[in-house]
């Protein structure tokens, strides 16, 4: 895990055309074949916790490329995770389709969903947006939960058990959510230098700026969110076949995407390789403290995400550059002054 | 003649939507953050008004100013101590802390009262007004004028007392309302005090009709959302009318066509009102029925 330790730049066009350095990359080649052989020399225990570990970062990719990168907080996103999930129960448990054919499947259906229902909402700004999402996720929790005969409804769907038993199977989950993570970082770094990711972040600091500059706006946040509800939809695949159960309240569940919100946002917001740094710590965190309190973990979530707005409101890597400084002063940080 | 029984039941449920929809309405209008937790302080509300009537067995219409002192207490403390300080950095922030103050809160009421469902029996509740084929239980009655009379009651304070109108004119211009004096931080503190003790209110008289659970929280906040959405942010009379719509709506599409969707009318509509009408049906902010000036 060295490549996290080294402070996320933000994407500023200067500093990023650049490129990484040599050391970087060979920081980056180490840790990654670290992570390549380490299924061999962990416990069972650790693979489980590093697979939910790349989910998340997997994930809080996804809504870095929205939030982060474009300024649409795409709160209820879990819905492409619940979709994906259900896309791969359904296919392989009902029609015996092979697990890598709904994974395609999966990215497809969400693809078609944003490219839907992307026009229209995306039109929706701040609260708006967010809250619009959120009712699509609900909204299409109900009818997954009310379509009973193809999704089985509020009792869940059963897949079928990945082969090799449960020892083997975590370590192919390890590599299949490490892989997603790796592929969901790089999405994510190239979208940053390219032409995409340079007009989405023109949308997010200023739409109407970016509009009469002749972007078109519209189809620049559709594409975005087609690639983060994709990323999403897959995890939530690779996910549901790990579980080999899922019910919607599981897997609509948007304590998920408030987690992979509050990783990106303490690793750093709109930045390549802070929601790999927020995901570590915030796993890592919630496990300990799962272990710790049983009855409480659904409060102990909460309070974990109220602190981290509490104190963190920038991430966790502008708090501790401002460590030295001035007491509180990361409340201060993005106060408006009262004349401009 | 079961169709008239439906609106009519209907109508009487959005009585008490309408209350819940307008302490979100407050929160949101003046204070600027939408409040995600609020549908779990309803239910925290239920809970409070549930334990006086299993202890001491006050009636819970009784009990009501408690509860929403309780809850009034708790906004206060809760906008003054911390959300000022979060909504100084970004509003979004308060959005994502109000819906992890919402886990928090269904973890406490799990904790304290278990998963199980809860009612209150009252003597009186099998008792009805029954005109024709036509039954209106009368704690349905007295839920919807209990709604309207707190609505009624918000509305002279907001109107005849300074404090209310300072309430407002925050609502209107924060600025102008800080240059003249007005202490801001105060005024967010009440108007999220005075929404979660609406809240709290609903959620007592939510109590007497329904049954609920820690986590049955989550649907009232989304139909707080739409209904304020849907009347107009800052109106009260909006905020009655959308209510009483939502709570027909449901009804009907629960009653006819298939009860498993009583939720998800809410969903749709506000989608559906978000794509067309992004002001909301009834055009631009409301500001709390303000005349014009």
């Amino acid at each position: 895990m060295t490549a996290i330790s080294s402070t996320p730049r933000p994407a500023d066009l200067a500093a990023e055309d650049a490129g990484p350095s040599r050391l970087a990359l060979a920081a980056l080649a180490l840790a990654l074949l670290l992570l390549a052989v380490a299924p061999w020399y962990i416990g069972g225990y650790w693979i489980r916790i590093a697979a939910n570990i790349f989910m998340y970062a997997a994930l809080a990719q996804g809504m870095n490329l929205m939030a982060g990168y474009t300024g649409y907080p795409a709160f209820g996103n879990v819905v492409f995770f619940g979709l994906g999930g259900y896309t791969t129960a359904v296919l392989m448990g009902k029609f015996g389709v092979p697990f890598a054919a709904t994974l395609g499947a999966s990215v497809l259906l969400c693809v078609l969903v944003v490219l839907l229902i992307g026009p229209p909402l995306l039109r929706l700004k701040g609260h708006y947006f967010a809250i619009a999402t959120l009712g699509l996720n609900e909204a299409v929790r109900e009818i997954i939960s009310n379509a009973t005969r193809l999704t089985g409804g509020g009792m869940g769907i059963s897949l079928p058990l990945p082969p090799g038993g449960p020892a083997a199977s975590a370590i192919s989950f390890y590599y299949l959510f490490l892989g997603t993570a790796i592929a969901a970082t790089f999405i994510a770094w190239q979208f940053s230098r390219r032409r995409l990711g340079i007009g989405c972040q023109a949308i997010r600091d200023n739409e109407i700026k970016a509009e009469a500059c002749g972007l078109f706006t519209t189809r620049y946040k559709t594409t975005v969110w087609m690639l983060s509800a994709a990323i999403t939809g897959l995890v939530g695949s690779i996910n549901a076949y790990w579980m080999t159960y899922i019910d919607p309240s599981a897997v609509f569940d948007m304590a998920i995407a408030v987690k992979s919100f509050v990783i990106y946002l303490l690793g750093g917001a709109g930045t390549v390789l802070g929601p790999v740094g927020g995901a570590v710590f915030v796993e890592l965190l919630a496990t300990y403290t799962w272990s710790k309190l049983l009855n409480w973990h659904l409060g102990a979530m909460g309070l974990i995400i109220m602190l981290a707005i509490a104190l963190f409101p920038n991430g966790l890597p502008e708090a501790l550059q401002r460590l030295p400084g001035r007491k509180d002063v990361n409340l201060r940080l993005r106060r408006q002054p009262i004349t401009k | 003649m079961l169709t008239l029984q439906i609106v009519l039941t209907g109508i009487l449920l959005g009585g008490l939507y309408a209350c819940l929809a307008i302490g979100f309405s407050i929160i949101w209008g003046v204070t600027n953050l939408i409040n995600l937790a609020h549908g779990s302080m309803a239910i925290l509300g239920a809970y409070v008004t549930w334990l006086i009537w299993s202890h001491t067995g006050l009636d819970p219409f009784l009990s009501i100013p408690l509860t929403a002192a309780a809850l009034f207490a708790f906004g206060y403390a809760l906008q003054w101590g911390v959300l000022n300080r979060i909504a100084r950095t970004s509003l979004f922030m308060t959005l994502i802390f109000t819906f992890g103050l919402d886990m928090v809160l269904i973890n406490v009421m799990l904790a304290l009262s278990s998963a199980d469902i809860r009612g209150i029996p009252l003597a009186y509740s099998s008792a009805a007004l029954t005109i024709g084929e036509i039954r209106l239980p009368y704690t349905r009655l007295a839920v919807f004028a209990m709604a309207l009379l707190l609505t009624y009651l918000l509305h002279l304070f907001m109107d005849h007392t300074r404090s209310g109108q300072a309430v407002r004119a925050t609502a209107q211009n924060p600025r102008a309302a800080a240059m003249l004096g007005i202490d801001s931080n105060h005024i967010n503190a009440m108007a999220f005090g005075i929404g979660a003790a609406l809240a709290g209110a609903a959620g007592a008289l939510l109590a007497v009709v329904y049954s609920f659970s820690p986590v049955t929280g989550a649907p009232l906040t989304m139909k707080a959302f739409v209904i304020v959405a849907l009347g107009g942010l800052g109106s009260m009379r909006g905020a009655i009318f959308a209510g009483i719509a939502l709570g027909v709506a449901e009804n009907l599409v629960s009653g006819l066509l298939a009860p498993g969707y009583r939720d998800a009318v809410s969903f749709v509509l506000l989608i559906l009102l978000l794509v067309l009408r992004p002001r909301g049906l009834f055009g631009d902010r409301y500001l709390f029925d303000a005349p014009a000036r």
